[in-house]
Protein backbone atom coordinates (compact mmCIF):
# COMPACT_ATOMS: atom_id res chain seq x y z
CA UNK A 1 0.00 0.00 0.00
CA UNK A 2 2.46 2.50 1.40
CA UNK A 3 4.50 1.59 -2.23
CA UNK A 4 1.36 2.18 -4.08
CA UNK A 5 1.03 5.61 -3.21
CA UNK A 6 4.86 6.53 -3.43
CA UNK A 7 4.30 5.48 -6.85
CA UNK A 8 0.84 7.83 -7.50
CA UNK A 9 3.23 10.54 -5.74
CA UNK A 10 5.85 9.82 -8.34
CA UNK A 11 4.00 9.54 -11.32
CA UNK A 12 1.78 12.97 -10.04
CA UNK A 13 5.04 14.64 -10.53
CA UNK A 14 5.70 13.29 -13.73
CA UNK A 15 2.34 14.35 -15.16
CA UNK A 16 2.80 17.69 -13.64
CA UNK A 17 5.85 18.42 -15.49
CA UNK A 18 4.55 16.74 -18.70
CA UNK A 19 0.95 18.65 -18.08
CA UNK A 20 2.40 22.10 -16.90
CA UNK A 21 5.63 21.97 -19.13
CA UNK A 22 4.14 24.52 -21.60
CA UNK A 23 2.49 27.37 -20.55
CA UNK A 24 -0.41 26.97 -22.85
CA UNK A 25 -2.01 24.32 -21.14
CA UNK A 26 -4.68 26.80 -19.83
CA UNK A 27 -6.22 26.42 -23.88
CA UNK A 28 -6.54 22.85 -23.27
CA UNK A 29 -7.74 23.19 -19.84
CA UNK A 30 -10.26 25.20 -19.72
CA UNK A 31 -10.31 27.88 -23.35
CA UNK A 32 -10.74 24.77 -25.63
CA UNK A 33 -13.69 22.91 -23.77
CA UNK A 34 -15.43 26.18 -23.06
CA UNK A 35 -15.04 26.89 -27.02
CA UNK A 36 -17.00 23.18 -27.68
CA UNK A 37 -19.09 24.03 -25.18
CA UNK A 38 -20.22 27.14 -26.73
CA UNK A 39 -20.17 25.78 -30.19
CA UNK A 40 -22.51 22.91 -28.99
CA UNK A 41 -24.63 24.78 -27.44
CA UNK A 42 -25.18 27.56 -30.20
CA UNK A 43 -25.92 24.85 -32.88
CA UNK A 44 -28.69 23.23 -30.65
CA UNK A 45 -29.99 26.28 -29.19
CA UNK A 46 -32.31 26.69 -32.32
CA UNK A 47 -33.84 23.10 -31.16
CA UNK A 48 -36.01 24.99 -28.99
CA UNK A 49 -38.11 26.93 -31.52
CA UNK A 50 -38.84 23.39 -33.37
CA UNK A 51 -42.37 23.02 -32.55
CA UNK A 52 -42.74 19.54 -30.85
CA UNK A 53 -39.64 19.37 -29.46
CA UNK A 54 -41.44 19.54 -25.68
CA UNK A 55 -42.41 16.11 -26.08
CA UNK A 56 -39.39 14.77 -28.07
CA UNK A 57 -36.94 16.36 -25.72
CA UNK A 58 -38.20 18.49 -23.36
CA UNK A 59 -34.79 19.47 -21.93
CA UNK A 60 -34.10 21.24 -25.35
CA UNK A 61 -36.87 23.68 -24.63
CA UNK A 62 -35.58 25.20 -22.22
CA UNK A 63 -31.61 27.18 -23.08
CA UNK A 64 -30.58 26.73 -19.43
CA UNK A 65 -31.13 23.44 -19.32
CA UNK A 66 -29.87 22.50 -22.52
CA UNK A 67 -26.57 24.20 -21.41
CA UNK A 68 -26.39 22.54 -18.23
CA UNK A 69 -26.93 18.74 -20.51
CA UNK A 70 -23.93 19.98 -22.56
CA UNK A 71 -21.76 21.25 -19.77
CA UNK A 72 -22.29 17.47 -17.81
CA UNK A 73 -21.15 16.46 -21.36
CA UNK A 74 -18.13 18.48 -21.59
CA UNK A 75 -17.08 17.74 -18.18
CA UNK A 76 -17.32 13.72 -18.95
CA UNK A 77 -15.82 13.92 -21.98
CA UNK A 78 -13.11 16.46 -20.55
CA UNK A 79 -12.59 13.34 -17.65
CA UNK A 80 -12.24 10.39 -20.09
CA UNK A 81 -10.09 12.55 -22.89
CA UNK A 82 -7.71 13.48 -20.94
CA UNK A 83 -6.95 9.70 -20.26
CA UNK A 84 -6.94 9.23 -23.79
CA UNK A 85 -4.20 12.00 -24.08
CA UNK A 86 -1.88 10.60 -21.23
CA UNK A 87 -2.12 7.42 -22.49
CA UNK A 88 -0.93 8.76 -25.96
CA UNK A 89 1.68 10.53 -24.18
CA UNK A 90 2.61 7.10 -22.62
CA UNK A 91 3.76 5.69 -25.53
CA UNK A 92 6.57 8.38 -25.93
CA UNK A 93 8.24 6.77 -23.26
CA UNK A 94 8.61 3.82 -25.45
CA UNK A 95 11.37 6.37 -27.66
CA UNK A 96 12.51 7.67 -25.28
CA UNK A 97 13.34 4.56 -23.43
CA UNK A 98 12.09 5.02 -20.01
CA UNK A 99 9.30 2.51 -20.97
CA UNK A 100 11.54 -0.35 -19.92
CA UNK A 101 13.32 1.49 -16.76
CA UNK A 102 9.72 1.06 -15.37
CA UNK A 103 9.36 -2.83 -16.25
CA UNK A 104 12.79 -2.73 -14.91
CA UNK A 105 12.12 -1.18 -11.46
CA UNK A 106 10.01 -3.81 -9.02
CA UNK A 107 6.89 -1.61 -9.53
CA UNK A 108 3.76 -3.36 -9.45
CA UNK A 109 2.79 -2.70 -12.90
CA UNK A 110 -0.96 -1.83 -12.60
CA UNK A 111 -0.21 0.43 -10.08
CA UNK A 112 2.01 2.36 -12.26
CA UNK A 113 -0.67 2.54 -15.31
CA UNK A 114 -3.18 3.26 -12.95
CA UNK A 115 -1.51 5.96 -11.18
CA UNK A 116 -0.10 7.94 -14.69
CA UNK A 117 -4.08 8.10 -15.56
CA UNK A 118 -5.12 9.40 -12.40
CA UNK A 119 -1.88 12.20 -12.20
CA UNK A 120 -2.94 13.13 -15.44
CA UNK A 121 -6.89 13.40 -14.87
CA UNK A 122 -6.62 15.18 -11.75
CA UNK A 123 -4.18 17.97 -13.28
CA UNK A 124 -6.27 17.97 -16.76
CA UNK A 125 -9.79 18.53 -15.34
CA UNK A 126 -9.48 20.39 -11.72
CA UNK A 127 -9.82 23.97 -13.71
CA UNK A 128 -12.80 22.93 -16.09
CA UNK A 129 -14.04 21.03 -13.02
CA UNK A 130 -14.70 24.21 -10.59
CA UNK A 131 -15.43 26.40 -13.49
CA UNK A 132 -18.18 23.85 -14.41
CA UNK A 133 -19.06 23.55 -10.53
CA UNK A 134 -19.14 27.25 -10.26
CA UNK A 135 -21.33 27.65 -13.42
CA UNK A 136 -23.82 25.66 -12.22
CA UNK A 137 -23.79 27.27 -8.80
CA UNK A 138 -24.04 30.58 -10.70
CA UNK A 139 -27.00 29.54 -12.86
CA UNK A 140 -28.70 27.99 -9.94
CA UNK A 141 -29.83 25.10 -12.82
CA UNK A 142 -28.60 21.73 -10.74
CA UNK A 143 -31.48 19.53 -9.09
CA UNK A 144 -29.86 17.34 -7.02
CA UNK A 145 -32.01 15.75 -4.35
CA UNK A 146 -29.37 15.89 -1.45
CA UNK A 147 -25.90 16.98 -0.94
CA UNK A 148 -24.42 13.72 -1.03
CA UNK A 149 -25.53 13.27 -4.74
CA UNK A 150 -21.96 15.58 -5.87
CA UNK A 151 -19.90 13.15 -4.18
CA UNK A 152 -21.79 10.24 -6.43
CA UNK A 153 -21.09 11.97 -9.39
CA UNK A 154 -17.66 12.84 -8.71
CA UNK A 155 -16.79 9.12 -7.88
CA UNK A 156 -19.12 8.06 -11.22
CA UNK A 157 -16.98 9.93 -13.57
CA UNK A 158 -13.47 9.43 -11.36
CA UNK A 159 -13.37 5.95 -10.71
CA UNK A 160 -14.60 4.68 -14.83
CA UNK A 161 -12.15 6.91 -15.87
CA UNK A 162 -9.54 6.02 -13.89
CA UNK A 163 -10.48 2.21 -14.85
CA UNK A 164 -10.59 3.15 -18.12
CA UNK A 165 -7.22 5.20 -18.50
CA UNK A 166 -5.57 2.21 -16.79
CA UNK A 167 -7.30 -0.08 -19.49
CA UNK A 168 -5.99 2.21 -22.25
CA UNK A 169 -2.25 2.70 -20.98
CA UNK A 170 -1.92 -0.84 -20.36
CA UNK A 171 -3.35 -1.51 -24.38
CA UNK A 172 -0.78 1.13 -25.83
CA UNK A 173 2.18 0.02 -23.98
CA UNK A 174 2.20 -2.95 -26.20
CA UNK A 175 1.12 -1.29 -29.37
CA UNK A 176 2.81 0.51 -31.91
CA UNK A 177 -0.88 2.08 -33.22
CA UNK A 178 -1.01 4.69 -30.60
CA UNK A 179 -2.10 7.28 -33.17
CA UNK A 180 -5.00 5.29 -34.42
CA UNK A 181 -6.59 4.55 -31.31
CA UNK A 182 -5.90 8.68 -30.45
CA UNK A 183 -8.16 9.58 -33.40
CA UNK A 184 -10.81 6.74 -33.17
CA UNK A 185 -11.31 7.85 -29.43
CA UNK A 186 -12.01 11.22 -30.39
CA UNK A 187 -14.76 12.36 -32.41
CA UNK A 188 -16.49 9.25 -32.07
CA UNK A 189 -16.74 9.51 -28.04
CA UNK A 190 -18.10 12.44 -28.63
CA UNK A 191 -21.04 11.37 -30.45
CA UNK A 192 -21.31 7.05 -29.56
CA UNK A 193 -21.19 8.28 -25.39
CA UNK A 194 -24.04 10.89 -26.11
CA UNK A 195 -22.06 14.00 -25.18
CA UNK A 196 -23.94 16.39 -26.78
CA UNK A 197 -27.16 14.59 -27.96
CA UNK A 198 -28.96 12.42 -25.87
CA UNK A 199 -28.55 8.87 -26.57
CA UNK A 200 -32.01 7.83 -27.16
CA UNK A 201 -31.63 10.16 -30.38
CA UNK A 202 -28.81 7.70 -31.94
CA UNK A 203 -29.24 5.27 -34.39
CA UNK A 204 -29.59 1.11 -32.50
CA UNK A 205 -26.08 0.34 -33.74
CA UNK A 206 -24.70 3.38 -32.85
CA UNK A 207 -26.07 3.29 -29.00
CA UNK A 208 -24.82 -0.55 -28.85
CA UNK A 209 -21.40 0.99 -29.78
CA UNK A 210 -21.15 3.58 -27.04
CA UNK A 211 -23.09 1.02 -24.28
CA UNK A 212 -19.05 0.24 -23.92
CA UNK A 213 -17.48 3.06 -23.47
CA UNK A 214 -17.86 4.09 -19.73
CA UNK A 215 -18.11 7.67 -20.81
CA UNK A 216 -21.68 6.89 -21.42
CA UNK A 217 -22.78 5.78 -18.39
CA UNK A 218 -21.08 7.96 -16.43
CA UNK A 219 -23.05 10.81 -18.46
CA UNK A 220 -25.70 9.19 -17.36
CA UNK A 221 -25.23 8.94 -13.63
CA UNK A 222 -23.98 12.54 -13.72
CA UNK A 223 -26.87 14.02 -15.78
CA UNK A 224 -29.29 11.63 -13.12
CA UNK A 225 -28.48 13.41 -9.88
CA UNK A 226 -27.60 16.81 -11.63
CA UNK A 227 -30.34 17.43 -13.75
CA UNK A 228 -33.34 15.52 -12.56
CA UNK A 229 -32.67 14.78 -9.51
CA UNK A 230 -32.48 11.41 -8.86
CA UNK A 231 -30.90 9.63 -5.94
CA UNK A 232 -28.75 7.26 -5.37
CA UNK A 233 -31.61 4.37 -5.12
CA UNK A 234 -33.32 5.95 -8.42
CA UNK A 235 -29.80 5.58 -10.18
CA UNK A 236 -28.78 2.07 -8.66
CA UNK A 237 -28.89 -0.01 -11.73
CA UNK A 238 -26.53 3.14 -13.51
CA UNK A 239 -24.38 2.81 -10.45
CA UNK A 240 -24.19 -0.96 -10.73
CA UNK A 241 -23.72 -0.97 -14.26
CA UNK A 242 -20.85 1.28 -14.34
CA UNK A 243 -19.25 -0.67 -11.21
CA UNK A 244 -19.31 -3.47 -13.13
CA UNK A 245 -17.82 -1.82 -16.34
CA UNK A 246 -15.42 -0.33 -14.00
CA UNK A 247 -14.34 -3.63 -12.87
CA UNK A 248 -14.44 -5.33 -16.07
CA UNK A 249 -12.00 -2.29 -17.36
CA UNK A 250 -9.90 -2.64 -14.79
CA UNK A 251 -9.32 -6.71 -15.13
CA UNK A 252 -8.67 -6.34 -18.94
CA UNK A 253 -5.93 -3.47 -18.15
CA UNK A 254 -3.88 -6.60 -15.61
CA UNK A 255 -4.47 -9.09 -18.04
CA UNK A 256 -3.19 -7.17 -21.00
CA UNK A 257 -0.63 -5.86 -18.89
CA UNK A 258 0.12 -9.63 -18.02
CA UNK A 259 0.17 -10.48 -21.42
CA UNK A 260 1.78 -7.65 -23.18
CA UNK A 261 4.57 -8.48 -20.69
CA UNK A 262 5.22 -11.98 -21.24
CA UNK A 263 5.19 -11.44 -24.37
CA UNK A 264 7.52 -8.36 -24.17
CA UNK A 265 9.69 -10.53 -22.73
CA UNK A 266 9.34 -13.22 -24.95
CA UNK A 267 10.09 -10.86 -28.04
CA UNK A 268 12.29 -8.09 -26.84
CA UNK A 269 10.01 -5.73 -28.33
CA UNK A 270 9.94 -3.35 -25.44
CA UNK A 271 12.73 -1.90 -26.47
CA UNK A 272 12.24 -1.99 -30.05
CA UNK A 273 10.64 1.38 -31.73
CA UNK B 1 26.47 -13.97 -7.55
CA UNK B 2 24.77 -14.42 -10.85
CA UNK B 3 25.28 -17.70 -12.61
CA UNK B 4 23.86 -19.12 -16.09
CA UNK B 5 23.89 -22.11 -16.88
CA UNK B 6 22.97 -23.30 -20.55
CA UNK B 7 21.67 -19.69 -21.34
CA UNK B 8 19.59 -19.71 -24.43
CA UNK B 9 18.11 -17.21 -26.02
CA UNK B 10 15.61 -16.90 -29.98
CA UNK B 11 13.90 -14.46 -31.39
CA UNK B 12 11.65 -16.61 -33.91
CA UNK B 13 13.96 -18.18 -35.70
CA UNK B 14 17.65 -15.88 -34.60
CA UNK B 15 19.48 -17.76 -32.26
CA UNK B 16 21.01 -14.85 -29.84
CA UNK B 17 22.36 -16.95 -27.48
CA UNK B 18 23.69 -20.47 -27.31
CA UNK B 19 24.29 -22.43 -24.41
CA UNK B 20 26.02 -19.69 -22.34
CA UNK B 21 27.78 -20.22 -18.98
CA UNK B 22 28.46 -17.33 -17.29
CA UNK B 23 29.47 -16.07 -13.38
CA UNK B 24 29.34 -12.92 -12.18
CA UNK B 25 30.73 -12.98 -8.46
CA UNK B 26 30.40 -10.08 -5.93
CA UNK B 27 33.15 -7.68 -5.38
CA UNK B 28 34.77 -7.43 -9.03
CA UNK B 29 34.33 -6.33 -12.64
CA UNK B 30 33.12 -9.00 -15.39
CA UNK B 31 33.53 -8.33 -18.85
CA UNK B 32 31.66 -9.15 -21.62
CA UNK B 33 32.86 -8.83 -24.88
CA UNK B 34 31.90 -9.49 -28.66
CA UNK B 35 31.26 -7.87 -31.78
CA UNK B 36 28.01 -6.50 -32.76
CA UNK B 37 25.51 -8.56 -32.62
CA UNK B 38 27.19 -11.15 -30.42
CA UNK B 39 24.53 -11.14 -27.77
CA UNK B 40 25.80 -9.21 -25.40
CA UNK B 41 22.24 -7.00 -24.81
CA UNK B 42 19.94 -9.63 -25.04
CA UNK B 43 22.46 -11.73 -22.19
CA UNK B 44 22.46 -8.43 -20.12
CA UNK B 45 18.67 -7.76 -20.71
CA UNK B 46 17.76 -11.58 -19.33
CA UNK B 47 19.67 -11.10 -16.40
CA UNK B 48 17.39 -7.53 -16.06
CA UNK B 49 14.23 -9.65 -16.13
CA UNK B 50 13.91 -7.22 -19.28
CA UNK B 51 13.74 -10.95 -21.93
CA UNK B 52 12.87 -14.72 -20.18
CA UNK B 53 15.59 -16.85 -21.82
CA UNK B 54 14.09 -20.13 -24.43
CA UNK B 55 16.08 -22.16 -22.02
CA UNK B 56 18.91 -22.62 -19.38
CA UNK B 57 18.64 -21.44 -15.71
CA UNK B 58 19.85 -17.93 -14.95
CA UNK B 59 20.07 -17.12 -10.68
CA UNK B 60 20.39 -13.56 -9.19
CA UNK B 61 22.15 -13.80 -5.78
CA UNK B 62 20.35 -17.68 -5.69
CA UNK B 63 16.94 -15.85 -6.95
CA UNK B 64 15.24 -16.80 -10.01
CA UNK B 65 13.95 -14.18 -12.82
CA UNK B 66 11.60 -16.32 -13.89
CA UNK B 67 9.81 -17.02 -10.68
CA UNK B 68 10.92 -14.48 -8.91
CA UNK B 69 10.92 -11.20 -10.90
CA UNK B 70 10.49 -8.74 -8.27
CA UNK B 71 13.04 -9.80 -5.72
CA UNK B 72 15.11 -9.86 -8.53
CA UNK B 73 14.66 -6.55 -10.04
CA UNK B 74 14.82 -4.92 -6.27
CA UNK B 75 18.76 -6.42 -6.04
CA UNK B 76 19.72 -5.41 -9.88
CA UNK B 77 19.88 -2.51 -11.76
CA UNK B 78 20.61 -1.56 -15.67
CA UNK B 79 22.81 1.27 -16.99
CA UNK B 80 22.83 1.30 -20.80
CA UNK B 81 25.11 4.30 -22.58
CA UNK B 82 22.70 6.88 -24.76
CA UNK B 83 21.19 9.54 -23.05
CA UNK B 84 17.38 8.82 -23.68
CA UNK B 85 16.65 6.92 -20.13
CA UNK B 86 15.73 9.75 -18.36
CA UNK B 87 12.94 12.30 -18.23
CA UNK B 88 13.48 15.78 -20.19
CA UNK B 89 11.19 17.28 -18.23
CA UNK B 90 11.66 17.15 -14.72
CA UNK B 91 15.30 17.99 -13.51
CA UNK B 92 17.75 15.92 -12.32
CA UNK B 93 16.90 15.61 -8.76
CA UNK B 94 13.48 14.74 -9.75
CA UNK B 95 14.31 11.77 -12.09
CA UNK B 96 16.29 10.20 -9.25
CA UNK B 97 13.33 11.08 -7.06
CA UNK B 98 10.64 9.59 -9.12
CA UNK B 99 13.10 6.19 -10.08
CA UNK B 100 13.41 5.92 -6.04
CA UNK B 101 9.67 5.59 -5.20
CA UNK B 102 9.20 2.96 -8.00
CA UNK B 103 12.45 1.26 -6.03
CA UNK B 104 10.69 2.30 -2.99
CA UNK B 105 13.72 3.29 -1.24
CA UNK B 106 12.85 4.67 2.26
CA UNK B 107 12.48 8.38 2.32
CA UNK B 108 15.06 8.91 4.94
CA UNK B 109 17.45 6.90 2.76
CA UNK B 110 16.75 8.23 -0.96
CA UNK B 111 17.03 12.10 0.41
CA UNK B 112 20.42 12.03 0.91
CA UNK B 113 21.47 9.12 -1.55
CA UNK B 114 20.09 11.26 -4.46
CA UNK B 115 22.59 14.62 -3.76
CA UNK B 116 25.03 12.12 -2.89
CA UNK B 117 24.70 10.39 -6.56
CA UNK B 118 24.10 13.92 -8.19
CA UNK B 119 27.49 14.81 -6.61
CA UNK B 120 29.21 11.44 -7.69
CA UNK B 121 28.64 12.25 -11.26
CA UNK B 122 29.48 15.85 -10.84
CA UNK B 123 25.86 17.01 -11.43
CA UNK B 124 25.19 18.31 -8.19
CA UNK B 125 25.30 22.30 -9.54
CA UNK B 126 23.00 21.06 -12.12
CA UNK B 127 20.53 19.25 -10.16
CA UNK B 128 17.66 21.78 -10.32
CA UNK B 129 17.88 22.17 -14.18
CA UNK B 130 15.80 20.22 -16.10
CA UNK B 131 17.14 17.53 -18.28
CA UNK B 132 16.00 18.65 -21.33
CA UNK B 133 19.13 21.54 -21.09
CA UNK B 134 21.73 19.22 -19.94
CA UNK B 135 24.26 18.17 -22.41
CA UNK B 136 24.28 14.90 -23.99
CA UNK B 137 27.35 13.64 -21.60
CA UNK B 138 24.99 15.05 -18.64
CA UNK B 139 21.76 13.70 -19.51
CA UNK B 140 24.00 10.24 -19.63
CA UNK B 141 25.63 10.57 -16.14
CA UNK B 142 22.16 11.12 -14.61
CA UNK B 143 21.01 8.28 -16.30
CA UNK B 144 24.07 6.39 -14.59
CA UNK B 145 22.77 7.86 -11.26
CA UNK B 146 19.82 6.19 -11.70
CA UNK B 147 21.26 3.03 -11.60
CA UNK B 148 22.14 3.30 -8.40
CA UNK B 149 19.62 4.66 -6.94
CA UNK B 150 18.25 1.20 -5.66
CA UNK B 151 21.84 0.64 -4.56
CA UNK B 152 21.80 -2.70 -6.24
CA UNK B 153 23.79 -5.64 -5.69
CA UNK B 154 24.60 -6.38 -9.34
CA UNK B 155 25.07 -3.91 -11.64
CA UNK B 156 24.75 -4.61 -15.08
CA UNK B 157 26.59 -2.10 -17.46
CA UNK B 158 25.65 -2.29 -21.25
CA UNK B 159 28.31 0.52 -22.97
CA UNK B 160 28.10 3.02 -19.99
CA UNK B 161 30.31 5.05 -21.63
CA UNK B 162 29.09 5.16 -24.79
CA UNK B 163 29.34 8.90 -26.16
CA UNK B 164 30.93 10.25 -23.04
CA UNK B 165 34.26 12.47 -23.53
CA UNK B 166 37.64 11.43 -22.17
CA UNK B 167 37.55 12.71 -18.57
CA UNK B 168 34.54 11.87 -17.88
CA UNK B 169 34.79 8.07 -19.12
CA UNK B 170 37.77 7.99 -16.57
CA UNK B 171 35.28 9.20 -13.63
CA UNK B 172 33.32 6.76 -14.76
CA UNK B 173 35.63 3.99 -14.47
CA UNK B 174 36.86 4.87 -11.41
CA UNK B 175 33.38 4.84 -9.96
CA UNK B 176 32.58 1.34 -11.37
CA UNK B 177 36.35 0.35 -10.13
CA UNK B 178 34.94 1.72 -6.67
CA UNK B 179 31.88 -0.08 -7.10
CA UNK B 180 33.32 -2.99 -7.50
CA UNK B 181 35.65 -2.54 -4.14
CA UNK B 182 32.79 -2.05 -1.99
CA UNK B 183 31.36 -5.67 -3.11
CA UNK B 184 29.14 -5.35 -5.54
CA UNK B 185 28.73 -7.77 -8.75
CA UNK B 186 29.63 -5.72 -11.71
CA UNK B 187 28.91 -6.96 -15.45
CA UNK B 188 30.12 -4.88 -18.05
CA UNK B 189 30.22 -4.44 -21.59
CA UNK B 190 32.16 -2.14 -23.82
CA UNK B 191 33.65 -1.59 -27.22
CA UNK B 192 36.29 0.09 -25.50
CA UNK B 193 38.98 -2.49 -24.19
CA UNK B 194 41.32 -0.63 -23.00
CA UNK B 195 38.51 0.00 -20.51
CA UNK B 196 37.67 -3.45 -19.88
CA UNK B 197 41.42 -4.15 -19.53
CA UNK B 198 41.91 -2.16 -17.37
CA UNK B 199 38.55 -2.86 -15.12
CA UNK B 200 37.52 -6.61 -15.57
CA UNK B 201 38.74 -9.44 -13.35
CA UNK B 202 37.56 -11.79 -15.52
CA UNK B 203 36.28 -11.67 -19.09
CA UNK B 204 34.01 -13.43 -21.47
CA UNK B 205 34.20 -13.22 -25.02
CA UNK B 206 31.06 -14.45 -26.86
CA UNK B 207 30.43 -14.16 -30.64
CA UNK B 208 27.50 -15.42 -32.64
CA UNK B 209 26.30 -16.12 -28.92
CA UNK B 210 28.65 -18.38 -28.57
CA UNK B 211 31.08 -18.62 -25.47
CA UNK B 212 34.71 -18.47 -27.30
CA UNK B 213 36.64 -17.90 -24.22
CA UNK B 214 36.85 -16.86 -21.05
CA UNK B 215 40.15 -15.63 -18.43
CA UNK B 216 41.87 -12.50 -17.14
CA UNK B 217 42.88 -10.12 -20.10
CA UNK B 218 46.47 -11.12 -20.07
CA UNK B 219 44.79 -15.13 -20.13
CA UNK B 220 42.86 -14.14 -23.05
CA UNK B 221 45.74 -12.67 -24.71
CA UNK B 222 47.63 -15.42 -24.28
CA UNK B 223 44.89 -18.04 -25.69
CA UNK B 224 44.51 -15.82 -29.07
CA UNK B 225 47.86 -16.77 -29.88
CA UNK B 226 48.87 -13.46 -30.74
CA UNK B 227 52.61 -12.25 -30.13
CA UNK B 228 54.36 -9.15 -29.24
CA UNK B 229 55.49 -7.64 -32.19
CA UNK B 230 59.11 -5.75 -32.48
CA UNK B 231 59.91 -3.49 -35.19
CA UNK B 232 63.30 -2.00 -35.58
CA UNK B 233 63.80 1.34 -37.44
CA UNK B 234 66.59 1.32 -39.58
CA UNK B 235 68.53 4.12 -40.74
CA UNK B 236 68.95 3.26 -44.33
CA UNK B 237 67.69 0.05 -45.62
CA UNK B 238 70.59 -1.90 -47.50
CA UNK B 239 69.77 -5.10 -49.35
CA UNK B 240 72.34 -7.10 -47.26
CA UNK B 241 69.86 -5.92 -44.06
CA UNK B 242 66.86 -6.58 -45.87
CA UNK B 243 68.46 -10.18 -47.22
CA UNK B 244 69.80 -10.84 -43.12
CA UNK B 245 66.36 -9.73 -41.74
CA UNK B 246 64.39 -12.09 -44.38
CA UNK B 247 66.54 -15.51 -43.53
CA UNK B 248 66.33 -14.89 -39.44
CA UNK B 249 62.45 -15.56 -40.13
CA UNK B 250 60.57 -15.81 -43.27
CA UNK B 251 57.77 -14.16 -41.34
CA UNK B 252 59.49 -11.05 -40.72
CA UNK B 253 57.79 -7.62 -42.91
CA UNK B 254 59.92 -4.96 -44.43
CA UNK B 255 58.07 -1.58 -44.50
CA UNK B 256 58.59 1.03 -46.65
CA UNK B 257 61.26 3.46 -44.56
CA UNK B 258 63.13 1.15 -43.55
CA UNK B 259 61.28 -0.65 -40.65
CA UNK B 260 61.79 -4.73 -40.17
CA UNK B 261 58.45 -6.23 -38.57
CA UNK B 262 58.29 -9.77 -36.47
CA UNK B 263 55.54 -11.33 -34.66
CA UNK B 264 56.01 -14.18 -33.03
CA UNK B 265 56.38 -16.18 -29.52
CA UNK B 266 59.73 -15.78 -27.39
CA UNK B 267 61.65 -12.96 -27.08
CA UNK B 268 63.34 -12.28 -30.45
CA UNK B 269 64.34 -8.66 -30.30
CA UNK B 270 67.63 -9.26 -29.11
CA UNK B 271 68.01 -11.32 -31.43
CA UNK B 272 66.66 -9.78 -34.76
CA UNK B 273 68.73 -6.91 -33.41
CA UNK B 274 71.93 -8.15 -33.40
CA UNK B 275 71.50 -9.73 -37.03
CA UNK B 276 70.12 -6.68 -38.22
CA UNK B 277 73.37 -4.90 -36.92
CA UNK B 278 75.88 -8.10 -37.98
CA UNK B 279 74.76 -7.00 -41.20
CA UNK B 280 75.75 -3.58 -41.19
CA UNK B 281 72.56 -1.96 -40.50
CA UNK B 282 72.40 1.05 -38.14
CA UNK B 283 69.42 1.28 -35.82
CA UNK B 284 66.88 4.34 -35.52
CA UNK B 285 64.37 2.58 -33.21
CA UNK B 286 63.43 -0.46 -31.38
CA UNK B 287 59.47 -0.96 -30.51
CA UNK B 288 58.20 -3.85 -28.67
CA UNK B 289 54.67 -3.97 -28.76
CA UNK B 290 52.53 -6.37 -26.50
CA UNK B 291 49.29 -7.59 -27.86
CA UNK B 292 46.05 -5.65 -26.47
CA UNK B 293 43.13 -7.18 -25.85
CA UNK B 294 41.75 -5.71 -29.29
CA UNK B 295 44.15 -7.93 -31.17
CA UNK B 296 42.91 -11.51 -29.11
CA UNK B 297 39.16 -10.68 -29.93
CA UNK B 298 39.86 -9.87 -33.53
CA UNK B 299 41.72 -13.12 -33.47
CA UNK B 300 39.07 -15.13 -31.17
CA UNK B 301 36.44 -14.14 -33.54
CA UNK B 302 38.27 -14.97 -36.85
CA UNK B 303 38.29 -18.65 -35.53
CA UNK B 304 35.63 -21.18 -34.85
CA UNK B 305 34.84 -21.48 -31.18
CA UNK B 306 36.26 -25.70 -31.57
CA UNK B 307 39.58 -24.35 -32.48
CA UNK B 308 39.83 -22.24 -28.86
CA UNK B 309 38.31 -24.64 -26.58
N1 LIG C 1 14.14 -8.09 -30.09
C1 LIG C 1 14.84 -8.75 -31.01
N2 LIG C 1 14.22 -9.41 -32.00
C2 LIG C 1 14.92 -10.10 -32.91
N3 LIG C 1 16.26 -10.20 -32.95
C3 LIG C 1 16.95 -9.57 -31.99
C4 LIG C 1 16.28 -8.81 -30.98
N4 LIG C 1 17.23 -8.29 -30.17
C5 LIG C 1 18.42 -8.70 -30.65
N5 LIG C 1 18.25 -9.47 -31.74
C6 LIG C 1 19.33 -10.11 -32.51
O1 LIG C 1 20.11 -10.90 -31.63
C7 LIG C 1 21.49 -10.74 -31.91
C8 LIG C 1 22.22 -10.27 -30.68
O2 LIG C 1 21.87 -8.93 -30.44
P1 LIG C 1 22.42 -8.09 -29.21
O3 LIG C 1 21.73 -6.79 -29.20
O4 LIG C 1 22.34 -8.91 -27.98
O5 LIG C 1 23.96 -7.89 -29.62
P2 LIG C 1 25.10 -7.05 -28.92
O6 LIG C 1 26.20 -7.99 -28.63
O7 LIG C 1 24.57 -6.27 -27.78
O8 LIG C 1 25.56 -6.08 -30.08
P3 LIG C 1 26.05 -4.56 -30.05
O9 LIG C 1 27.51 -4.62 -29.76
O10 LIG C 1 25.79 -4.09 -31.44
O11 LIG C 1 25.28 -3.84 -29.02
C9 LIG C 1 21.58 -9.81 -33.10
O12 LIG C 1 21.73 -10.58 -34.26
C10 LIG C 1 20.26 -9.09 -33.12
O13 LIG C 1 19.88 -8.77 -34.43
MG1 LIG D 1 24.36 -4.21 -27.40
Amino acid sequence: MRHAARIFRAEALKQHRRVFGSKLVVFSMLIWPLLTLAQSYYTLRPLAATPGIAERWPLAADPERLLAFLATGALGFTFFFSLVQSAWHFTFERQTGTLELLFLSPANRLVVVVANGFGALVQNVWLFACFAVAGFTLFDVARVAHLGMYAVVFLALLVPAVAWGALLNSLLIFSRDAAFLYTLLDDPMWFAAGVRLPTFALPGWLRAAGSVLPLTGSLVVVRGALLDGRGVGELAGELAALAVLSAVLLLTAVAALRLGEARARRTGQLGLF
Amino acid sequence: MIETVHLRKEFGTKVAVHDLNLTVPLGRVTGLLGLNGAGKTTTIKILATLLRQTSGTVSVGGLDPVRQPRAVRRRINLIAGGERMVYARMTGRENLWYFGQLYDVPGRVLRPRVAELLDLVGLAEAADTRVERYSRGMAQRLSIARGLVNDPDYLLLDEPTLGLDAPIARDLRRVVAALAERGKGVLLTSHYLAEVEQLCAHVYVIGDGRHLAEGTPAELVAQSGCHRTVRVAVVELTPRVEAAARAFAPAVRIAPGGVVELSGPGDVAGALTSTIIEAGGALKGLEIAEPTLEDAILALNDRPAAVIA
